[in-house]
């Protein structure tokens, strides 16, 4: 591999010595350094988010995550609206993939208050989650493809994308924020023809997903871009809070889906997806092929999932929802890694405390400061999205 | 799990023990022991992922509530670790030496409850506020209603009636 | 080391230069969805302005307001919706919780306009184009409900075991059952307007949600001394209006005021209703009648510090509460329960006395400061048929009172009984009780004029009387009741056709070719009572006004032209319980009002 393609420059007389505590120090006035914003209005940047990068020449010698420019304080809005009234925000919570939200509020709530959901909608929700996978992960594949000069990925998988978004829209009566997983059950069962809709547009991504695996994965250029590029090393997994495909793409078959199963998971065929080498490329490949499994998933789930049913247990009146006290977590595996949701009763009308875990929250300040330091400062987008964090759901 | 609570009732106190479903427990640790007992968690019983840190404001028993959600990567359970500390002059041993991301969560905890971890890095820095000025937002008696009704602007125009004294006014005005 | 592949296999990208192009054309006029939530629908015709919809909007987005051609009436707040799309998230949580269906949601999703107010509108009275549209968001089925459309049940006493007794037979809610059928209600007030003491429906609802009883109490006294007897026998007019009877059963609204007053003990009712010590005024007043309105008069004017003398005819309180409804729907300890608590407010009681003959009117004037009059309706009303002067001939209200009285009450082997409403029910189903009793069997005909669809009694008295093995035959006119000496043979009717004119006025129409005999040695009468007022003399009569219908006029505060006199109860505004209590408060408050000012 060409040597000029490597993330630092190898000649480290260049630079300052490092310092005790193996950094270097910045010292501005001697004019070699030089403070850029990485975003927040950048193309490379997923999100309202910004680096704070300091640069020697074109390399990061420090880096610090800036959020908070889209905090709308959801965890203390919801500490004053009633139960009910919070499944209504709490998809917004995570724009790309809001269902994670759905899920995880409405099955802590259900664990608190002891309701048990129905066949039909508990196979709806599985549907539904793994759609929400699989449109984030074909939104994905074109950013990370579009954050190294591959327009044309992006174009493609947006259609895609767009295709799910068709199956949401009439299966919830939404496009984005579905607002279908209410606490108790889900709001409408499988449309007539839905199946046929959704196998066709299953064949589709197959196909295209052929062809961006030649575009993109078989490419000379990707590869030396990616590959041997931002390797998180399988040590760090724990002490940095890693979880979902960066986790996999290190060798560590950690998914929530086979650890702790929920929904109809124990009834559907499959094993994580994992990788070796744990570089940009690695992941992209895992979220490739994890993005294959979640299409491969759907056609089991369609093939299983009851036309008729009740769609929702009898709960008490949601206007006024006493849920007992007690304390609970819920998870589930979205395309980012661990998502879930804390929440505390008190035994009132109203959640005393919910707190949202977001997997970016480790993956995109913690583990991207450390990882982006020395990177080149061309390869800083594609590092980022190779770590497929979101802001929102750090912020929250 | 019941085995690893007995392990650790060996070695610590551990107070109401409480099995929330198969897989996740819940237990009290003292602030003096919480870090030693996490610590012990992790480096003997395998709880080596931090799933989070958050905090619960019990305004009414004067305590902020943390917890310190563990999870057992191998036997694939959780146990939550709640420690309850004083709301005045709130402060709590810091564990970003355990955990990398624990300073993130320490600084929010800092900035939205108030609560310090002397030691952990940067945790005084503004971390999603900026400008913040008004009391730690996600304390319980900051009042969000109250605030937003002296930031923004209501949009003129809107106005409602309860049905019950609607038709009172209407049709038993004197009753 | 490089592999060709990679160099070469990037550039099939450009077989996608010929394909077909996925964009879609016109995207302005892509239709949705059959179910996105797209702009809102209202059928202003149908919903009834209940606010469910405004209290469950997160964002705040809904107002409820005044609507030209709407009116306020009975179930109906005469308001409707208006939804601010500055706020709305279309999450269509109105729809799935609208009690009568009539919110939806269009899959219309564009609509441009320059002015941002009209993004503020009220569905359904502000014309759109998307109203006609059928697609959009309704309210799911499949068992999605936000709240239980089904009523929690009510145990009651099989009619095996309740037909030969006087025991009551509902059982009453458990705790359980008291809280979930609690948990039903939406907390719109609708039927705040409705009850004719306008009690605080929702509030006392929400006390048993909380489990908050003595709370629930509180409310109920407000404007409710009688709580015990109208948790059973209430007619129950608000549960009529309920909002979520519109898609499934009402709430079980008079149950629920029992349960309260059942689970709180009557020692206690002083402590919780802070009533142990009150401020006296030192003006008194005299009660003629201890029936509601009486009881109510005496309630209110004793908590404002009025010494109250209850001048009663009967030896026992309670009037039609006692002497009229039986047993089994109303037993005398859950009476005497509401009754004792008003006297141990200071209020007095004087049994058998009758104004006018023990004691005048005029007296009464002298000796207190104010009067009011309760005296109901006593006197049997007659079909006047050809032998209804007859001994074997009853009024109906004359045996109830003598079965409670403990009197010898005249029982036959075949009653037949002419009326359809509760009177007529109670009458009948008390001596079908007595004839199990004496007989060991039943044997009871009621008929009435209106047919079955309109009979005036309650669908669960007339189903309750047949599980009781009584004839029920609606829909006939009396003719005749055939006698021979002292002995009555039976009951001849035609049929009746229609009850009512055009003009909704009391002009029964008869087909005289559709002939019935009812066999009988005993014919009862139940069609009405009417008012005695031999109590008053004739000169009070002249200063006394009446109304056009024959009975005494009030004002607002229930005060007769004559000013120390007020009046309410059956013989001002019947026809039930609530309406006498309901008066008899307003009538303290009107005694207030006067003896304060004067
Ligand atoms: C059989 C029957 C069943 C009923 N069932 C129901 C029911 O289920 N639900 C419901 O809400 N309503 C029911 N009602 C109607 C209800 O009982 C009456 O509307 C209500 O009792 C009227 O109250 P009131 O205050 O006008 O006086 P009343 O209850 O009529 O009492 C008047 C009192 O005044 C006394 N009195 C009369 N004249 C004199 C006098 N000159 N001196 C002294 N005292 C006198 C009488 O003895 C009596 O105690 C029923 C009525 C009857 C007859
Ligand atoms: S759709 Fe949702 S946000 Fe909009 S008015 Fe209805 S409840 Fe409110
Ligand atoms: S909930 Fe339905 S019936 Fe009630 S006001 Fe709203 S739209 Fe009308």
């Amino acid at each position: 591999m060409s040597k000029k393609l490597l993330k630092w420059n190898e000649d480290r007389t260049l630079f300052p010595e490092k310092n005790s505590e193996g950094k270097i120090d910045v010292d501005y006035d001697s004019h070699k350094f030089m403070k850029i914003w990485h975003g927040p209005q950048h193309p490379g940047i997923t999100g309202n988010m910004s680096l704070e990068l300091t640069l020697l020449g074109d390399e990061v010698m420090d880096c610090e995550t800036h959020v908070g420019y889209l905090h709308r304080g959801f965890e203390k809005l919801m500490e004053r609206r009633k139960y009910i009234q919070c499944f209504p925000i709490v998809c917004r919570v995570a724009v790309p993939e809001p269902d994670f939200n759905e899920y995880c509020f409405a099955s802590a709530m259900e664990e608190l208050a002891g309701i048990e959901v129905p066949e039909a909608a508990e196979w709806l929700r599985t549907l539904v989650l793994e759609m929400s996978r699989l449109q984030s992960f074909l939104a994905w594949i074109g950013g990370q493809a579009g954050s190294l000069g591959q327009g044309i990925i992006g174009q493609w998988t947006i259609y895609l994308r767009d295709l799910i978004l068709d199956r949401f829209e009439e299966l919830t009566g939404g496009r984005i924020y579905h607002m279908y997983m209410l606490p108790g059950g889900v709001r409408g069962l499988l449309p007539d023809g839905f199946r046929e809709r959704m196998t066709q547009n299953l064949d589709d991504i197959d196909k295209f997903m052929k062809d961006v695996k030649k575009v993109m994965f078989d490419n000379y250029v990707f590869k030396k871009r990616t590959v041997g590029m931002g390797v998180i090393d399988p040590a760090w997994i724990n002490p940095f809070g890693i979880t979902g495909p960066n986790a996999r793409a290190a060798g560590v078959a950690k998914d929530v889906r086979k650890d702790n199963p929920y929904l109809k998971y124990p009834e559907l065929d499959f094993e994580p997806v994992v990788g070796k080498d744990s570089d940009i490329y690695t992941r992209a490949d895992v979220r490739r092929r994890d993005l294959l499994m979640t299409v491969d998933l759907i056609r089991q789930i369609m093939a299983k999932i009851p036309d008729k049913g009740d769609i929702r247990a009898k709960t008490p009146n949601v206007l006024h929802w006493k849920v007992p006290a007690g304390e609970t977590y819920s998870r589930a595996e979205c395309t980012r890694g661990e998502y879930g949701y804390y929440m505390v009763s008190d035994g009132t009308e109203y959640p005393r405390r919910i707190n949202v875990r977001g997997p970016s929250y480790t993956h995109a300040v913690a583990l991207l400061e450390k990882m982006i330091v020395n990177a080149n400062i061309a390869d800083v987008a594609g590092l980022m999205v190779s770590l497929h964090t979101y802001p929102p759901e750090i912020e929250r | 799990m019941q085995t690893i609570i007995e392990n650790l009732q060996k070695h610590f106190q551990v107070v109401s023990y409480h099995q929330q479903r198969e897989n996740l427990g819940f237990l009290i640790a003292s602030k003096e022991v919480a870090v030693g007992l996490i610590t012990h968690l992790r480096d003997y019983e395998g709880f080596a992922h931090l799933v989070l840190l958050t905090a619960v404001d019990w305004i009414e028993d004067e305590h902020f509530q943390l917890t310190y959600l563990l999870h057992h990567p191998e036997k694939k359970v959780d146990l939550g670790v709640r420690v309850m500390i004083s709301r005045e002059n709130a402060e709590m041993y810091s564990i970003h030496h355990l955990w990398e991301q624990a300073r993130t969560y320490q600084r929010e905890l800092r900035e939205m409850f108030g609560i310090n971890f002397p030691g952990s890095p940067d945790v005084d820095k503004p971390f999603i506020l900026e400008g913040w000025e008004e009391i730690p937002p996600y304390r319980r008696d900051f009042d969000t209603k109250e605030y937003s009704e002296k930031t923004y602007f209501p949009r003129p125009g809107r106005e409602t009636h309860d049905p019950a004294e609607y038709m009172k006014k209407k049709l038993y005005p004197n009753e | 080391m490089t592999k060709l592949n990679d160099i070469l296999s990037p550039f099939t990208a450009w077989k996608h230069v010929v394909r077909e192009p996925v964009t879609i054309k016109d995207p302005l006029n892509r239709e949705a969805a059959d179910r996105y939530r797209g702009f809102h629908k209202n059928d202003i015709s149908e919903c009834i302005g209940c606010g469910t919809c405004e209290s469950i909007c997160q964002n705040a987005a809904i107002d409820l307001v005044p609507v030209d051609g709407v009116e306020t009436k009975d179930g109906d707040s005469g308001l409707r919706p208006r939804v601010d799309y500055g706020r709305c998230c279309w999450c269509g949580l109105c729809v799935d919780v609208c009690t009568t269906n009539s919110l939806s949601l269009s899959n219309e999703y564009t609509w441009v306009d320059e002015d941002p107010d009209n993004f503020r509108f009220v569905p359904g009275a502000e014309n759109k184009s998307w109203d006609n549209r059928e697609k959009g968001y309704k309210k799911p089925g499949n068992g999605y409900e936000l709240y239980s459309p089904v009523r929690e049940s009510m145990e009651e006493l099989e009619p095996e075991q309740r037909d030969q007794s006087f025991i009551e037979i509902v059982q009453g809610y458990s705790k359980e059952q008291a809280e979930k059928e609690a948990d039903r209600c939406v907390e719109c007030g609708i039927c705040v307007a409705t009850c004719p003491a306008h009690m605080g429906i929702p509030e006392y609802i929400k006390a048993i949600r909380n489990d908050d009883l003595n709370e629930g109490l509180r409310v109920l006294y407000d404007t409710n001394p009688l709580p015990e007897i109208c948790g059973r026998i209430c007619t129950h007019k608000c549960e009529t209006v309920c909002s979520v009877g519109h898609h499934g059963d009402p709430l079980s609204i008079r149950w629920l005021k029992r349960y309260i007053a059942d689970q709180n003990p009557a020692e206690e009712y002083k402590k919780i209703l802070n009533t142990e010590t009150l401020q006296p005024t030192g003006k008194k007043v005299a009660i003629i009648g201890s029936g509601p309105s009486g009881l109510s008069a005496a309630h209110y004017l004793a908590l404002m510090g009025y010494q109250c003398t209850i001048y009663e005819k009967l030896p026992a309180a309670g009037g039609m509460m006692r002497f009229g409804i039986p047993e089994y729907r109303l037993p005398y300890d859950q009476l005497d329960k509401d009754i004792n608590y008003i006297l141990s407010l200071g209020v007095e009681i004087k049994y058998n006395m009758t104004i006018g003959k023990d004691i005048t009117l005029e007296e009464l004037n002298k000796q207190y400061d104010a009067v009011f009059s309760g005296t109901g309706l006593h006197m049997g009303r007659s079909t006047r048929v050809p032998g209804t002067d007859h001994p074997e001939v009853y009024q109906a209200v004359d045996l109830l009172r003598d079965i409670v009285l403990g009197n010898e009450v005249p029982v036959k082997e075949k009653i037949v009984v002419i009326g359809g409403g509760n009177v007529a029910m109670d009458i009948t189903r008390s001596l079908a009780r007595l004839q199990k009793q004496k007989f060991g069997k039943v044997d009871m005909l009621t008929t009435s004029l209106e047919s079955e669809d309109i009979m005036p009694a309650d669908r669960e008295e007339v189903i309750e009387a047949r599980e009781e093995n009584a004839v029920i035959d609606p829909g006939w006119g009396p003719v005749e009741i055939e006698t021979e000496g002292d002995k009555v043979k039976g009951l001849h009717v035609v049929k009746c056709l229609s009850v009512f004119d055009e003009n909704r006025r009391f002009a029964p129409k008869f087909d005289e070719e559709q002939k019935k005999f009812f066999p009988a040695d005993m014919v009862v009468e139940s069609i009405g009572q009417g008012m005695d007022l031999s109590y008053l003399s004739e000169e009070f009569k002249e200063q006394l006004k009446m109304d056009p219908r024959g009975r005494i006029l009030v004002n607002d505060d229930f005060q007769t032209s004559v000013d120390w006199l007020f009046a309410g109860g059956d013989m001002i505004q019947g026809p039930d319980v609530i309406h006498g209590i309901a008066n008899g408060h307003k009538a303290a408050m009107g005694i207030d009002k006067y003896l304060s000012d004067k």
